[in-house]
C-alpha cells in the first residue's frame, strides 16, 4: 500500500468508529434487487439530462443569431436591428440562467449516480469533461458578462467581439460535450488497463467516428432550434400585428437561413445514421425494430418497418407494417444489402427496441416538418408574398411557424432519447455494462432524488417558459437610448457626496434600499 | 491501489499541483459565494421584500461568476482526480443533491426576482431557503469529507457504504458551523454594500456582532472536536511542524482581531479583505493537515490521480489556456470597474 511510503499510519479502523449504523445499511443494500437500482439511476441521469438539454442548444443558436443581428446594426446602422438585437437577448439571458441551473447538476451526477464508470472512464471522459469546464464554460461566462452589461461601456467592436466569442464559446463546449458522449458510442483510442480507460492516442479518441456525424448533428440541431425559435417569436409578433414591420427582419432572415439548414439537418442526420449501422449495428436494428437480418426464404432482410410492435421476449415484431429495400436503401445507399438485425446477437446484448424506434421516428417526422415549413417560406418569398400585409392575410402560415418553434425541443428530446437508449446495455460500447457502471445507491435515496429533481427541474422549465411569455408580451424597448459604442454619461464613476472619511479609494458605491 | 500509484508516480509533482490547484478553486468559491450566500441567510431573518430585493440586486452582476469557481472546482476534480472524483461525489450523495436543489432556488430565484411582480415573495423566500440549505449542506459534506469513507477492494476500489454514511454529529456540527461562518460574510458584505445611513447597514452590524462570537464558538468547537476524533490532523497538529500550525493559528487570531477593529471602525471592505484571509489561512491549513490525504484515512491524493498519461495531457492543455483566460477575466473586471456604483442588474 502507498500508505507506507508516506510515512502515514493506515486509520482503518478509524472508519469504522463512527457508526454500528454503516453496517446495517450494508445489509440492506445486499437484498435490494439490482435492476431496479440500476434501472432508478438511468431514470435519475436522464430525467436531469432531459430537463437540462431544453437550454444549451437555444444558448448556441440564439447566440450566433445575435451575433449575426448586432452585425446587420453595425452593417446598415438600422435602429431596428438595434432593438431587435436587445430584445432577442432578453430571452437568451433567460435560457443561459436556466441553462446554468440545470447544468451544475449534470457536472456532479456524474460521480454520484454513475461513480464507477466516472472511475473508470476518467482518465478520458473527465478530462475531456474538465476541458470543457475551463475553455468552454467560463470562458462562455466571461464574455456573457460582457456582452449583457457591456452596452454603452464598451465600443461597438469590442460589444460584438464579445458577442462572437459568447457564439463560438458555446459552440466549443457543445463541442466537448459530444467528444464525450460519442466516445462512449464509439471508443478508440483507449485500452483498459487494470480497470481504467488509459488513452493510447488522444486524437483517435477526441475524433472518433460517431463524433464526426454525431457533433455536426447536434451543431446544426442547435442552430435550427435557434432559428425557429426566433422565427416562431418573430411570427407571433407580426400575427398580433405588434410591430410587425420590424419583426419581418427576423423572420426573414431565420426562414430563409432555414431553407439550408433544415435540408442540411436530415443530410447530417442521414450521415450519422450510417455511422451508427456501422459502428454499433445492434443499436441501428433498435431503432429501425430490425430483428431479422433474412428473411425466410434466406434473402436479406430489407424491408423498412414504417410502424411496429416490438416483441422482446420472442424476438420479433408482433405486427408491423414494412416497405421493402428502403432499409438498405436508407443504411447502405443500395437497393438490397445485409443489414444486421437484433437476431445477430445475444439478447443479454440487445438494446430496448420500442423507445428507441418510436423516439427516432418522432425525431424523423419533426426533422421532415420543419423542411416543409422552411419550403413552404420559400415559395411564398419567390411569389412575392414576403411582407407583413401579405402574411397576415395568410394566418395559417404565421400559425404553423409558430408551432414549429417547438418541434426543435420534441426533435432533440427524442434524437437523444434514441441515442442514449439505443447504446443499452452499454455505457461504454462494447466495453462497459451500464450494470457494471452504476454506482450501488439505496433504492430509497435514487427515489428522492427523482422526486426532488422532478420538482426543481419544473420550477426551472415553468419559471423560464413564464418569464419568456413575459418578455414576449412586453416586446422590445423602443423607447430606450441606443448604446453607440462607449457612453460617457452617467456611466462613469459618479461622485456621490459622503457623509463618512471615504476608506482609500472605494470601487463599490453603496446601494441604497 | 498500488496498481494506480505505479502508473502516477513519476508525475507526483503534477498530482499535488493540481491539488492545490483544486484547492485553490475550492477556497475562492468559499471566499467569493459565501458572502452571498450569507446575505441569503440574512434576509431571512432581518429583511422586508424591499430589503430582500436590494440585497438580491446587490449581487446581481456577480454571483454567477462567482458559482463559476464551484462548477470549476467540480470539473477540474474530475479530470485531474477521477477516482475521487467517482468514489467521494456517490458517498456525498445526499448532501450534494440538497447542494444543487438549494443551487437551483437560489438560482431561479435571484433571475426571476427582477422579472416578477405577483409572485415576488415566493421568490424572496426562495433566494433565502436557497442559500441556507446549500450552505449547511455544504458543511456537512466538508465534515463528512473529512471523516472519510469505507470503500471496496476491488481493482478500482469504490465507495460502497450506505446513503447515511455521511451523517455523523461531526458532520452536522460543521453544517452548523459553515452556516454561522456564511451569516458573518454575508453580514461583512451588507455592510460594504449599503450606504452607511441605511437601515441595512445598521441591522447588519448588530448581525455581524452576533455571528462573529457564534463564529468563535463553532470553530474554536469544530477544531477541537477534530483534533480529538482525527488522529490525522493531531498527528500533524503536534508533530515536528507544529510551529507551522501554531503561527497560522496566530496569524488567523491577528486577522480576526484586525477584522473586528476594521468593522468598527467602519472599514468595510477592508474588513471584508481581512474575513476574506481567515478563510485562506484557515483552508490552506486544513490543505497542509490533509496531506498527503485526499480524502483523509480514505485515499492519498497520489491514488486518487488520474493515470499520469492524461493528467500530463490535461495539464499542457490547461497550461496553455490559463493565461489566456485570465487575461480575459482581467479584462471583463477592468472594464466593470466603474460598474457597481448603480444596479444595471439585468434588463427589466
Amino acid at each position: 500500500m502507498i500508505l507506507a511510503e508516506v510515512g502515514q499510519p493506515q486509520f482503518s479502523t478509524q472508519i469504522t468508529l463512527y457508526g454500528a449504523h454503516r453496517a446495517i445499511y450494508h445489509r440492506e443494500k445486499k437484498m435490494t434487487d439490482p435492476t431496479l437500482m440500476i434501472d432508478l439511476a438511468r431514470l435519475d441521469f436522464a430525467w436531469i439530462t432531459t430537463m437540462h438539454i431544453l437550454y444549451p442548444p437555444l444558448t448556441i443558436g440564439l447566440a450566433s443569431f445575435l451575433l449575426y443581428s448586432e452585425w446587420r446594426w453595425l452593417k446598415t446602422d438600422n435602429d431596428e436591428w438595434y432593438r431587435l438585437t436587445r430584445f432577442f437577448e432578453k430571452l437568451f439571458i433567460i435560457n443561459f440562467g436556466a441553462g446554468v441551473a440545470t447544468g451544475v447538476t449534470m457536472e456532479m451526477s456524474f460521480g454520484i449516480l454513475f461513480g464507477p464508470f466516472s472511475q473508470a472512464a476518467g482518465p478520458f471522459f473527465g478530462n475531456i469533461l474538465g476541458y470543457e469546464t475551463i475553455t468552454a464554460f467560463m470562458y462562455e461566462a466571461g464574455f456573457i458578462g460582457l456582452m449583457i452589461f457591456g452596452w454603452g461601456k464598451i465600443s461597438k467592436k469590442m460589444h460584438i467581439f464579445a458577442t462572437f466569442n459568447v457564439a463560438f464559446s458555446s459552440m466549443l463546449s457543445a463541442m466537448w460535450i459530444l467528444v464525450a458522449n460519442s466516445w462512449m458510442q464509439s471508443p478508440t483510442g483507449v485500452h483498459l488497463e487494470k480497470g481504467l480507460f488509459l488513452v493510447d492516442d488522444w486524437t483517435a479518441a477526441i475524433f472518433n467516428p460517431n463524433f464526426l456525424t454525431a457533433f455536426p448533428h447536434m451543431a446544426i440541431a442547435s442552430i435550427e432550434i435557434g432559428l425557429f425559435f426566433v422565427a416562431g417569436i418573430s411570427a407571433w409578433m407580426i400575427y398580433k400585428n405588434r410591430h410587425a414591420q420590424m419583426f419581418m427582419r427576423t423572420l426573414t432572415a431565420s426562414l430563409m437561413a432555414l431553407v439550408i439548414v433544415a435540408p442540411l439537418q436530415v443530410y447530417i442526420g442521414d450521415e450519422l445514421g450510417r455511422t451508427v449501422a456501422e459502428h454499433d449495428p445492434a443499436a441501428l436494428a433498435a431503432m429501425e425494430g430490425h430483428w431479422h437480418t433474412y428473411n425466410a426464404d434466406g434473402t436479406p432482410n430489407t424491408s423498412w418497418n414504417l410502424i411496429a410492435w416490438p416483441d422482446e421476449e420472442k424476438g420479433t415484431n408482433t405486427f408491423q407494417i414494412g416497405i421493402p429495400h428502403v432499409l438498405s436503401l436508407l443504411e447502405d445507399h443500395k437497393w438490397v444489402s445485409t443489414v444486421k438485425g437484433l437476431d445477430q446477437f445475444k439478447p443479454e446484448d440487445r438494446p430496448p427496441v420500442l423507445a428507441p424506434f418510436y423516439a427516432f421516428r418522432i425525431m424523423v417526422a419533426a426533422g421532415g416538418i420543419l423542411m416543409l415549413v422552411a419550403f413552404w417560406a420559400l415559395y411564398l418569398r419567390y411569389k412575392g408574398k414576403f411582407s407583413a400585409e401579405e402574411l397576415q392575410r395568410r394566418p395559417w402560415f404565421l400559425r404553423a411557424i409558430i408551432f414549429s418553434a417547438i418541434l426543435p425541443y420534441i426533435a432533440i428530446w427524442t434524437g437523444w432519447w434514441t441515442r442514449e437508449i439505443a447504446r443499452q446495455p452499454w455505457l461504454v460500447h462494447g466495453l462497459m455494462r451500464t450494470s457494471e457502471g452504476v454506482s450501488q445507491m439505496s433504492i430509497a435515496a435514487e427515489i428522492i432524488w427523482f422526486i426532488g429533481f422532478v420538482f426543481f427541474d419544473l420550477v426551472v422549465w415553468i419559471g423560464a417558459w413564464y418569464f419568456f411569455s413575459k418578455v414576449v408580451r412586453t416586446g422590445p424597448d423602443m423607447d430606450e437610448e441606443i448604446m453607440y459604442g462607449v457612453q460617457d454619461d452617467g456611466f462613469g464613476l459618479v461622485q456621490i457626496p459622503r457623509k463618512d472619511p471615504p476608506e482609500g479609494k472605494p470601487l463599490i458605491e453603496r446601494p441604497t434600499v | 491501489m498500488q496498481h494506480i500509484m505505479d502508473i502516477t508516480h513519476g508525475y507526483q509533482w503534477l498530482t499535488v499541483i493540481w491539488w492545490l490547484m483544486i484547492g485553490l478553486f475550492v477556497v475562492l468559491y468559499i471566499i467569493l459565494d459565501g458572502a452571498d450566500l450569507g446575505s441569503g441567510i440574512y434576509s431571512l431573518f432581518n429583511s422586508d421584500s424591499e430589503e430582500r430585493g436590494a440585497i438580491m440586486a446587490s449581487m446581481a452582476g456577480t454571483w454567477d461568476a462567482n458559482e463559476t469557481w464551484l462548477v470549476v472546482a467540480g470539473g477540474a476534480i474530475f479530470g485531474t482526480f477521477p477516482l475521487a472524483y467517482g468514489s467521494l461525489f456517490h458517498y456525498l450523495m445526499i448532501p450534494l443533491m440538497v447542494v444543487l436543489w438549494g443551487i437551483i432556488v437560489r438560482a431561479v430565484s435571484l433571475e426571476f426576482h427582477h422579472y416578477s411582480k405577483r409572485s415576488r415573495k415566493v421568490w424572496d423566500w426562495g433566494f433565502g431557503i436557497g442559500s441556507l440549505a446549500t450552505t449547511f449542506a455544504a458543511g456537512v459534506s466538508l465534515g463528512a469529507f473529512l471523516q472519510g469513507f469505507s470503500m471496496s477492494t476491488g481493482q478500482v476500489p469504490t465507495f460502497n457504504g450506505g446513503a447515511m454514511d455521511f451523517l455523523t454529529p461531526f458532520s452536522l456540527l460543521t453544517g452548523v458551523t459553515a452556516v454561522i461562518a456564511a451569516s458573518l460574510a454575508g453580514g461583512t458584505y451588507l455592510r460594504a454594500r449599503f450606504n452607511r445611513d441605511t437601515e441595512i447597514y445598521a441591522k447588519a452590524l448588530k448581525w455581524t456582532d452576533l455571528m462573529f462570537y457564534l463564529a468563535l464558538v463553532a470553530i474554536l468547537v469544530t477544531v477541537a472536536w477534530t483534533f480529538i476524533q482525527f488522529p490525522w490532523a493531531r498527528d500533524k497538529w503536534i508533530g515536528p511542524y507544529w510551529w507551522a500550525y501554531v503561527t497560522a493559528g496566530a496569524i488567523v487570531l491577528y486577522a480576526t482581531w484586525s477584522m473586528r477593529k476594521a468593522s468598527r471602525e467602519q472599514r468595510d471592505i477592508t474588513a471584508m479583505l481581512w474575513l476574506a484571509c481567515i478563510v485562506f489561512i484557515n483552508f490552506a491549513t486544513m490543505m497542509a493537515t490533509l496531506y498527503p490525504w485526499f480524502v483523509p484515512g480514505t485515499m492519498t491524493i497520489f491514488d486518487a490521480a488520474n493515470p499520469s498519461n492524461s493528467l500530463a495531457a490535461f495539464s499542457y492543455a490547461m497550461l496553455g489556456f490559463v493565461p489566456v483566460m485570465l487575461s480575459y477575466n482581467f479584462y471583463q473586471a477592468w472594464v466593470f470597474r466603474a460598474r457597481l456604483h448603480k444596479l444595471v442588474g439585468y434588463a427589466h
